[in-house]
């Protein structure tokens, strides 16, 4: 069901790092987003969907606090993260909704 | 202790105050806005993004009649995406009750000239692939309603004022509103800047009634939670945003740029207070609504719930325009609506505050206006 947000053609290697997989942002757009004033992690959320896709940002949000800490000396450990969403790990509507009919029935 | 000065001081990075502070900067004036977190960090960041003109009340239709003329406009306003997309809104009815309130509704709607009608059962089945019909008895469609990024389009605005030279303050949280002899002087914030202006606009959402404490002036604004899920990106399925107005109904649409669909329910009892918590309840009693309707979306991962706060007025109507202080201005209580509002609510405070008359009369927007009047397309 997935569909890819940018288009990238098959087989065609970039010097590009993706810092967000699920929601494919590189290293430039969150350098970028930091350097417009975008300086914790919920803000650089907001501009760019880090951590918004599949895994919830387990994979780039660590990153990211390093590019912040890099760019603004607020050191990685102290940055707050973003709030965690549930259901933590993506589940079908189908499955949640029938769940809740046997809690009913 | 530094002093700042503006023609106009907003308080407020929502949309409300960026779309306000824009068109006040367009008009030349100097604009400071003063956000107490990010932008984005109250009701609109939270909000799911519908915009349509299909209201009851007269004055709603023809704000929204302008805001989705702004809307339609904004990518070359603002020169960038705002994922602006007409895919319309549908409203079911499952009873006839529902269906003469939708008839008398889109009545009073075409008497402004929207263009909105109701369709079959097999028409709703036409724009919404997969919709489960038992029981529908038709729905309240205008396929100029659509859906925008509540992100990109108040992003947009900011960064207007700042290319207009004005300024966006962040993390600059108001404690005090002076005024003399009833009249506003300037604001004072928690790090202890003055910021003075002849007029201040409060656009603080649902802090709204704090900031109109400050002044004196009671806004009457109560927060309820209301919940929203996402799930992952999915091929276009439909265009519009889908309405079920039945008590274990919902509503939900296909974000255009990112093809998840987001939705939300209304709580039966209502959850008053800002608290944007979230509840197991919602997450598997939204995706059970959702799959009643459209079965074909059971396969969909939920990829996240969250919560956010409808800012309501007495009326669930908006609250614009002056107060008894004068140069203190309010656009608050948007009541849900404060997003597909925002364009057409901002540019009309800017023309009041800048020339002291609007191109459409806000006047039962009012804050002294008789309160016993209530939207029925809430």
């Amino acid at each position: 069901m997935r569909s890819r947000r940018k288009s990238r053609k098959q087989g065609e290697p970039t010097a590009v790092t993706v810092i967000c997989r699920c929601e494919e942002v590189t290293e430039q757009e969150v350098r970028q987003a930091i350097r417009d004033g975008h300086h914790t992690l919920e803000q650089v959320k907001r501009v760019l969907r880090t951590g918004m896709g599949h895994c919830q940002g387990r994979g780039c949000l660590r990153i990211i606090a390093r590019m912040i800490e890099e760019e603004t000396g607020i050191p990685a450990a102290e940055q707050k993260l973003p709030t965690p969403r549930p259901p933590l790990k993506p589940l079908p509507l189908g499955l949640l909704g029938e769940y809740r009919e046997e809690q009913d029935g | 202790m530094k002093s700042r000065t503006a023609d106009t001081l907003v308080i407020g990075g929502g949309i409300i105050g960026a779309a306000a502070g824009y068109y006040l900067a367009q008009r030349g004036q100097k604009v400071v806005l003063l956000e107490r977190d990010f932008p984005c960090s109250g009701s609109t960041g939270r909000c799911i993004g519908g915009i349509r003109a299909q209201f009851t009340h007269d004055l709603s239709i023809r704000v929204m009649l302008e805001s989705v003329r702004l809307f339609s406009g904004l990518e070359a306003e603002l020169g960038r995406g705002v994922d602006w997309f007409q895919g319309g809104y549908l409203f079911l009815a499952f009873d006839e009750a529902r269906k003469q309130a939708f008839l008398e509704a889109i009545g009073i709607q075409r008497r402004y000239g929207l263009k909105v009608d109701f369709v079959s059962p097999a028409d709703c089945g036409r724009i919404v692939p997969g919709l489960n019909s038992e029981g529908l008895l038709g729905g309240a469609y205008c396929a100029t309603d659509g859906q925008a990024d509540p992100f990109k389009v108040t992003y947009g605005y900011l960064a207007g004022i700042r290319r207009l030279g004005g300024e966006v303050l962040v993390g600059t949280e108001v404690d005090r509103v002076n005024a003399r002899s009833g009249r506003v002087v300037s604001v004072r914030t928690r790090a202890g800047d003055e910021f003075f202006a002849p007029n201040v606009l409060n656009a603080a959402g649902s802090w709204a009634d704090e900031i109109g404490r400050m002044a004196g002036v009671d806004v009457p604004v109560k927060a309820d939670r209301h919940e929203s899920l996402v799930t992952e990106a999915a091929e276009r399925l439909f265009d519009p945003m889908l309405v079920d107005y039945r008590a274990d109904g919902c509503y939900f649409v296909q974000h255009i740029g990112t093809g998840h669909f987001i939705g939300c329910y209304t709580p039966v009892a209502l959850v008053p207070g800002r608290r944007v918590d979230s509840s197991g309840e919602f997450l598997t009693e939204m995706p059970r609504r959702m799959v009643r309707l459209v079965p074909r979306l059971a396969g969909l991962k939920v990829l996240r719930q969250w919560a956010g706060s409808y800012e309501m007025s007495p009326d669930g109507n908006p609250l614009c325009g002056r107060t008894p202080v004068a140069g203190f201005y309010v656009a608050a209580g948007m009541s849900g609506h404060g997003f597909m509002f925002g364009p057409a609510i901002g540019r009309l405070m800017a023309e009041l505050i800048d020339c002291g008359k609007t191109s459409l009369p806000l006047d039962q927007f009012a804050l002294d206006r008789d309160f016993g009047r209530a939207e029925a397309l809430k």
